[in-house]
C-alpha cells in the first residue's frame, strides 16, 4: 500500500492530520490542474478549496479497488473546473484560447516529450504517439485544457464535425491501443 | 435514450472523462451513470487512461488561505477540537456528544452493557470498554462493540448490529482497531449481519485492544483486504471509551 493509500484510509476514519498531510503531498499537483483548464489563480485556488472539502466529505466512499487515490482526486478537480469553465461568465478571451492551440500545436515540442518522460505513463504516451498530430492534439485541449468541441473549431479553423471526429478517431485509437498494451 | 451498444458507451464515457460531453448530455450522463456500475467502471477505465496526462503539468503550490479555509470549512468548531488534536479520531464534526448523550442512543448503550455482562470473560459489571460506531454518512449508530478490558486468554469482543444491516454479495465487512497516534489500523475479524455476535481476538492484540483509540469497520471483498489495511469505504466508525 503506497503512502497516499494510506492517507486516504485515515483520512475515512477522520484523521485530520492525515487530511493535512493529504493536501501538503497533492495539493500542488491538483491546483496545476485546476489552473490549466480555468487559467485563473484564484479562480484554480477556489476549485481547490471546494474539491478538499468534497475530498473530506466523500472520502469514506473511496474505493481503493476501483481507483487511485490520485486518479479519484483529479477527477473531482477537473470536474468541478470543467463545470466553472462552461459558465458564461468564466469563458476565456479569444486571445488566450489561440496561445494555448498553439503550444498543442502538432510539431511544438514540449507537452508529449514531458508526457514520454513521467514516471507511470509511458503506455499512455507511447499511444498517444501512434494518434495523429489532429487526434493528439485534440485530446489534449479538451482533456488538459478544458476546451469544447466548438472552441476547438474556432481556433482551429476546422468544421465542428472535423474536430468531433478527430476525438472520437483519437480516443478509440488510444483505446485500442493501451488495451493491447495492458493485455 | 440511454444507449445500449457498447461501443457507444465506452465513446460516451471517454467523452464524459474529457469534458467535451457537456450542458444537457453531460448532465443525462451523470443521471445514467448513477444507476449503471457498468457505466461508471467504464468512466473509471477511461480515468486511469487520460490521468497520465496530468503528470506533465508541472506543480502549482497554493497560497496559505487555501487550507486555511479548508480547515475552518472541515471544523466547524476548532477550538474545541484543538484539545483533541492528538488523538485518532480527534474531530469534532465528526464524534458529536450531543448525539452520543441523545436518549436512543444512551437506551441502546445501556441496554447493551447490562446483556454484555452475560456469561463471557467480562469480569464483572464494574469496567467495561465500549464502542458505539457510527454510519458516517448518517450519524446513526449501526454498530456496538464492548469487552472487558480485564480478564485471560482471547479476548471476546460482543458486537451489536443495529438495525436491519444488509450485506451485498461477495463482500465481507472488517473490523479494525484504530490505534492511538498514527499507527495503521489493526484488522480484528469480520462481522455478519447477526444482531448479536462474539468476535474473538488474538490474546496478544489485548493490551492494543485496551489501548485502541476508536474502531472503524470497512467494507471488503470477500476474505478481507487485500491490502491489510482498510481497501474499501469506511461504513461505520467511532471512539473507545470505557465505562
Amino acid at each position: 500500500m503506497d503512502a497516499l493509500d494510506d492517507l486516504m484510509a485515515r483520512c475515512a476514519m477522520r484523521d485530520q492530520r492525515a487530511f493535512a498531510e493529504l493536501y501538503r503531498q497533492t495539493s500542488g499537483r491538483l491546483l496545476a490542474v485546476a489552473l490549466r483548464v480555468v487559467r485563473r489563480r484564484d479562480w484554480a485556488e477556489e476549485i481547490l478549496q471546494e474539491s478538499f472539502v468534497n475530498i473530506w466529505n466523500h472520502v469514506s466512499h473511496f474505493d481503493r479497488v476501483r481507483s487511485a487515490p490520485m486518479t479519484w482526486m483529479t477527477t473531482i478537480v477537473r470536474n468541478r473546473a470543467l463545470d466553472w469553465v462552461r459558465r458564461p461568465k468564466h469563458e476565456t478571451s479569444d486571445e488566450e484560447l489561440d496561445g494555448i492551440v498553439e503550444n498543442w500545436a502538432d510539431d511544438a515540442p514540449g507537452p508529449l516529450d514531458r508526457l514520454r518522460n513521467a514516471a507511470d505513463s509511458s503506455a499512455l504516451a507511447e499511444c498517444l504517439g501512434t494518434l495523429s498530430g489532429q487526434q493528439r492534439q485534440s485530446i489534449a485541449l479538451a482533456y488538459l485544457h478544458g476546451l469544447s468541441h466548438s472552441e476547438m473549431a474556432e481556433h482551429l479553423g476546422q468544421p465542428l464535425g472535423t474536430i468531433k471526429t478527430w476525438v472520437r478517431r483519437g480516443l478509440e485509437r488510444l483505446r485500442g491501443c493501451m488495451d493491447a498494451t495492458s493485455a | 435514450m440511454k444507449p445500449q451498444n457498447p461501443e457507444t458507451r465506452s465513446i460516451l464515457a471517454a467523452e464524459y472523462v474529457l469534458g467535451t460531453l457537456h450542458g444537457q448530455a453531460r448532465r443525462r450522463f451523470e443521471h445514467w451513470m448513477k444507476s449503471d456500475p457498468a457505466l461508471r467502471r467504464e468512466v473509471g477505465r477511461w480515468e486511469a487512461r487520460l490521468n497520465p496526462l496530468c503528470d506533465t503539468l508541472p506543480a502549482v503550490q497554493p497560497g496559505p488561505a487555501v487550507w486555511k479555509s479548508i480547515e475552518a470549512r472541515i471544523n466547524p468548531s476548532r477550538e474545541a477540537a484543538a484539545a483533541e488534536k492528538t488523538t485518532w479520531l480527534g474531530s469534532l464534526a465528526f464524534w458529536r456528544w450531543t448525539s452520543f448523550a441523545s436518549a436512543g442512543l444512551a437506551s441502546v448503550l445501556l441496554a447493551f452493557v447490562v446483556v454484555s455482562t452475560g456469561p463471557s470473560d467480562v469480569a464483572g459489571p464494574e469496567e467495561a470498554m465500549v464502542v458505539v460506531m457510527e454510519d458516517p454518512e448518517t450519524r446513526n449508530p449501526s454498530i456496538s462493540v464492548a469487552w472487558s478490558p480485564e480478564g485471560r486468554g482471547k479476548p471476546k469482543l460482543r458486537i451489536r448490529v443495529i438495525g436491519h444491516a444488509e450485506m451485498a454479495p461477495g463482500t465481507a465487512w472488517e473490523l479494525w482497531a484504530l490505534p492511538e497516534g498514527n499507527q495503521p489500523p489493526r484488522s480484528l475479524g469480520f462481522i455478519n449481519t447477526h444482531e448479536t455476535q462474539w468476535v474473538e481476538v488474538p490474546e496478544e492484540l489485548r493490551h492494543q485492544l485496551n489501548k485502541a483509540a476508536g474502531m472503524a469497520m470497512s467494507l471488503e471483498p470477500e476474505g478481507g483486504s487485500p491490502t491489510g489495511r482498510p481497501s474499501g469505504p469506511v461504513l461505520a466508525s467511532g471512539k473507545c471509551l470505557k465505562i
